[in-house]
This record gives structure tokens, C-alpha cells and sequence, in this order.
């Protein structure tokens, strides 16, 4: 990794940890006070579980990503980075896949949902992870391109 | 003709050179991540993040989408009805009330149920549990299990808690029988011959029967105390701890460290995963499809005869006084010797507050271990049976006790 690339890197991670941080110390205090933050595109639900628990682990997710900034490129360091962004696919794909949940059955109005309320299970106010996402992927080239291949043995 | 040494040592010599390679070991990305999730420092936050995932999902899948998706309305509006309308007898005669549907009093009229939870007949909510419910959360249950383990995350998560289960007397191999418990009772007790000493074994037993509810149980709690189940968990959850804690310090024995080969992280196998899943499912449906089917008519007959209510009066002074929760909870409970799961459902039926509630369901997980967690115990050595009895009695009275004490010192018992 060159000095530019590395820069660009600590600075990319720096602001994801930053705001994942901020997203879990959101959904930690947001349950903690009883309530729930709806706008048009965010939703902080009222609910220990995804705000509390989930909260803590958005929080350890931001944690991963600025403590694997020092010595960036380092094997151990980017494993941390790498392990923010599971995190978060924890947390989105846990969020995502409870929303394919709910947009199957009808519930009263008959087996499955008409299109209409199907595709609107899909709308916003997303679940901070899901906004987090698309960011987090970009690990994924990171992988790809620093450690694409793999020595495990170098002849001694 | 055998090999000489030399011949042997040469043979081992080719083979060596054609499969193994030597050099100096570059550590990868993902021994690095591997390195992560073990170390307590940063392995405890992936943990977490797993265990989210994995009841996430659980929930989504077993509750959302199918039992109260498709399941609860397959039983409920076509099942129960369609039962009720063509079983002969109807409401009030013995036979129906065991087979379909007891019904209840409502103003003083008996009145047909309106969903397989309450109807409590064989051929209702004898079917409804099994398959209705517990199906699709043991399903998910094992498929998220059998993923974890094949991926290689599962013994990371040993050498994790290793440390904290020898504080009870056990180690890290301990989580095993644990996780599983969680998806059924029987095969957990089983597993607990992967402990070295009778010791371990006992402790573990006796933890399992007592604190671990099992994947039938959690999935019915998911239906009927969805916004307490995270209290009650984390309740067993101390619980077993507490009386690991003292059975290791009053049981005599050895608990032995133990040296473990963790795998390096690996692609999951579909055909792997698959083989698991089914092995484990059908294994369970075989256990408990006869066990709930009997239970519902053992426990139709033993209210038809009246000794359910006998019970309830018997230990009516116990039921409201030390555990706090009414005494037409003594059904429940001794429908939980039958199955823990049809024990919940059934409370779900009797009117009380949502903390009788909780003291209930903590009691049903607590009080006695099912009868095929039972036998299995029994199989394994009959001492380690009747130790197991000991700790569950003084575990449901001090631990169900404890409970009431919690709720009285809050002001709402």
C-alpha cells in the first residue's frame, strides 16, 4: 500500500468508525430512553433487543474500525477493519432478512401480500446497519486487492 | 508380506514429499481474523455479534415468518375449525374434549376455542406444537448451529469461554452440550461424554436439565411472552452460572484442563450442512411428535379425572405463596414432565400478570426436566439421575423463589 492509498484508506475508515460508532451509541440511547426515533429515511426503534443489544454490537463494530487504524495495512490491523465490516453485516443482514419476513405473509388480508404492501415493506426508514452497508463493502475490494492472494508458504 | 523399517520409514519419505511442503508460514487475513475471534479482548464483542445474529434470525424465520406468517393461520382457521365441525361428540363429551378441543368456561357457558394453543386436544394442539411451531425454530435452529460449526467458529467460541467455564468446574468443550440444550435436551445430555470426569459430566447434566430451555420451549416463549423472553434467557442464563458455581465447589472431583486444535476458518459444505440439519430435525420429530401426542392425552385424562386439580390444591399454599403465580399453574407444571414446550402453551391459557407470567415460565424451564431429557439422563448413570433431581428441586425453590422475592422488593408481585 502506498503512503496516498494509505492516507485515503485511514481516512475512509476513520469516518465509517466514526459514524457506526455514532449509529450505536444512537440506537444504545435512543432504547435506553424508552422511546424511538422515526424520520423519513432513519429508524431508531424502541426495542432492547435490535436497539440494545444490536446498539452494543454497532458499537463494537465502530470500535473494530478505529482501533485497526494505527499501522494501517498491517495483517492483524486490517483483520480488525475486516471485522468491523462483518459486523455490520451482521447487523444489516439480520435487519434485511427480517424485513423478507415480514413482506411474505398477508396476514389478515390473505396468504401472501399484494405487491403493493410487499414492495413497501422495502421502503424507508431503514435500520442504521442497512445505511451502513453499501460503505462497509468497500472492505471487500480492500480484501481484493491487498490480499488476493494468499501465501501461506514461502520456500525457506 | 509385511514391511521392514527401513521399507516402512522410505514409504513415509515419498509420501511426505509429494503432500507436505516446507518453508516459513505467512500468516494470512484469515488467521488474523481467526486470531481475532479468540482472543477475549476482541472474540467477546464477536460473540456477541454471532449469539445477535443468531437469535435474530431465529426469531425472523421460526416466529415472524412462519409460525405466525402461515403456521398459526394453517392451525388456527382451517385445522381447528374443520376438526371441530367433523369430530364426532362436539363440546362437552369426553372423547372430543381429549381428541379436539376442551374448550372453556365463559360465563359460566363452555365455549369452543378459537386457536390450537388453547384447544389442547391430540389432534389440535397435540399437531399445532410439534409442527407448527417447534418445526420450523428447531429447523433454523440447527441450520444456523451446523453453519457456525462447519464454518470452524464454534471451537473459537470454546477457547473463548473456556476460562469462564472453569469457574464452574467444566471447560471450553462444555459449550457444546450447552448449545445443543438449546436445540433439544436429549442429544445435549449425550454430548456431556465429551467431559473427561463423572464431575464434569454430573455438572453438566444437572445444568442442562435444569437452566437450558430447550428449542420447542423458546420458540413457544417467542409466541407467548415475545417481549419477555430476553429477561427470562438472561435469568437461566445467570442462574446456570450461580449453581455451576456451587455444584463445583460441593461436588467432589477432579475438572481436568484441556489442550484444543482449533481449525482454521473453512467454506461451509452444503452437503455438510444439509446432512446436519436433517440427522438433527428428524432425530428430534422422532422424539417429540409421540412425546407431545402423549402428553396431550395424558394430560386430558389427568384433568378429566380431576388430579390436575387435585394437585393444584394440594400444592396450592407452595404454588402461590413461595413462587408467587396461581395455582392453576400446577397443570402446566406437571405437563412439563411430559413437554416443556406444551407446558408453556398451556400457561399461556391461564389469566395473570405478566410477572406471574415470567415466574411460570422460569419455573416450567427449571422444575423438572422432560421425560425423554429423563430417560436419557437415566440411560447415563442413575446416580447422576438422582443428583440431577436434588439440584432441580433446590434450584426451582431457591432460583423460583428468588424470582418472587425480585417482584415483591419491586412492588408489583
Amino acid at each position: 500500500m502506498n503512503e496516498r492509498v494509505e492516507k485515503l484508506y485511514v481516512l475512509y475508515f476513520l469516518v465509517l468508525g466514526l459514524v457506526t460508532l455514532g449509529f450505536g451509541m444512537a440506537d444504545f440511547i435512543v432504547t435506553a430512553s424508552g422511546s424511538e426515533y422515526t424520520s423519513a429515511l432513519l429508524m431508531i426503534p424502541n426495542d432492547g433487543f435490535r436497539g440494545g443489544w444490536g446498539g452494543l454490537v454497532m458499537i463494537f463494530a465502530g470500535i473494530f474500525y478505529l482501533s485497526g487504524l494505527k499501522g494501517a495495512g498491517e495483517i492483524h490491523q486490517s483483520g480488525k477493519v475486516v471485522m468491523g465490516s462483518i459486523l455490520i453485516w451482521v447487523m444489516a443482514g439480520t435487519d434485511i432478512f427480517g424485513m423478507i419476513a415480514e413482506s411474505i405473509p398477508g396476514g389478515e388480508e390473505g396468504w401472501f401480500n399484494t405487491g403493493k404492501v410487499f414492495w413497501g415493506t422495502y421502503a424507508p426508514p431503514y435500520a442504521p446497519a442497512i445505511f451502513l452497508l453499501p460503505f462497509s463493502l468497500i472492505v471487500i475490494f480492500y480484501v481484493h486487492r491487498y490480499y488476493r492472494k494468499p501465501k501461506t508458504l514461502k520456500k525457506a | 508380506m509385511g514391511l521392514t523399517v527401513d521399507q516402512r520409514w522410505g514409504l513415509i519419505e515419498k509420501i511426505s514429499e509429494k503432500t507436505v511442503r516446507f518453508g516459513t508460514y505467512q500468516h494470512t487475513l484469515t488467521d488474523a481474523i481467526g486470531d481475532l475471534t479468540v482472543r477475549p479482548s476482541t472474540g467477546i464483542p464477536v460473540a456477541i455479534a454471532v449469539l445477535y445474529g443468531f437469535w435474530s434470525i431465529f426469531g425472523s424465520f421460526a416466529g415472524t415468518l412462519f409460525t405466525d406468517g402461515f403456521l398459526c393461520r394453517i392451525f388456527d382457521e382451517h385445522w381447528l375449525p374443520w376438526m371441530q365441525s367433523v369430530f364426532p361428540g362436539g363440546l362437552g363429551n369426553w372423547f372430543y374434549a381429549i381428541m379436539v378441543d376442551a374448550g372453556h368456561l365463559q360465563n359460566g357457558v363452555l365455549t369452543a376455542s378459537d386457536n390450537s394453543f388453547e384447544s389442547f386436544g391430540v389432534l389440535t394442539s397435540g399437531l399445532f406444537v410439534p409442527f407448527g411451531v417447534v418445526l420450523p425454530a428447531i429447523f433454523i435452529f440447527y441450520l444456523m448451529l451446523a453453519l457456525l460449526e462447519d464454518v470452524g467458529y464454534m471451537p473459537r467460541l470454546a477457547v473463548l469461554i473456556d476460562t469462564l467455564l472453569h469457574k464452574i468446574g467444566l471447560h471450553g468443550y462444555a459449550i457444546v452440550p450447552t448449545i445443543l440444550g438449546l436445540g433439544c435436551n436429549v442429544p445435549a445430555v449425550v454430548s456431556t461424554r465429551i467431559l473427561e470426569t463423572r464431575k464434569q459430566r454430573f455438572i453438566m447434566m444437572a445444568l442442562v436439565a435444569t437452566f437450558i430451555p430447550c428449542g420447542a420451549q423458546i420458540g413457544i416463549m417467542q409466541d407467548v411472552i415475545p417481549e419477555s423472553i430476553g429477561f427470562v434467557m438472561l435469568y437461566l442464563f445467570i442462574g446456570y452460572f450461580v449453581m455451576g458455581y456451587i455444584l463445583n465447589k460441593v461436588i467432589p472431583g477432579r475438572a481436568p484442563e484441556i489442550l484444543m486444535d482449533v481449525p482454521p476458518y473453512r467454506k461451509p459444505m452444503l452437503k455438510n450442512i444439509s446432512r446436519k440439519v436433517w440427522i438433527r430435525t428428524s432425530g428430534f420429530l422422532k422424539v417429540a411428535v409421540p412425546f407431545v401426542l402423549l402428553g396431550c392425552l395424558i394430560i386430558n385424562v389427568l384433568y378429566l379425572v380431576g388430579t390436575i386439580d387435585w394437585l393444584g390444591n394440594v400444592f396450592a399454599p407452595v404454588f402461590e405463596g413461595w413462587f408467587g403465580v396461581p395455582r392453576e399453574t400446577a397443570g402446566p407444571l406437571v405437563a412439563a414432565f411430559l413437554r416443556k414446550d406444551l407446558a408453556v402453551a398451556q400457561l399461556s391459557a391461564i389469566h395473570m400478570t405478566k410477572y406471574q407470567m415470567i415466574s411460570s415460565v422460569v419455573l416450567v424451564s427449571i422444575y423438572f426436566p422432560c421425560v425423554a431429557t429423563f430417560a436419557m439422563i437415566l440411560k447415563e448413570s442413575w446416580k447422576a439421575l438422582l443428583g440431577s433431581l436434588v439440584v432441580l428441586v433446590i434450584a426451582a425453590f431457591g432460583w423460583g423463589g428468588l424470582l418472587h422475592l425480585i417482584w415483591k422488593l419491586m412492588g408489583v408481585a
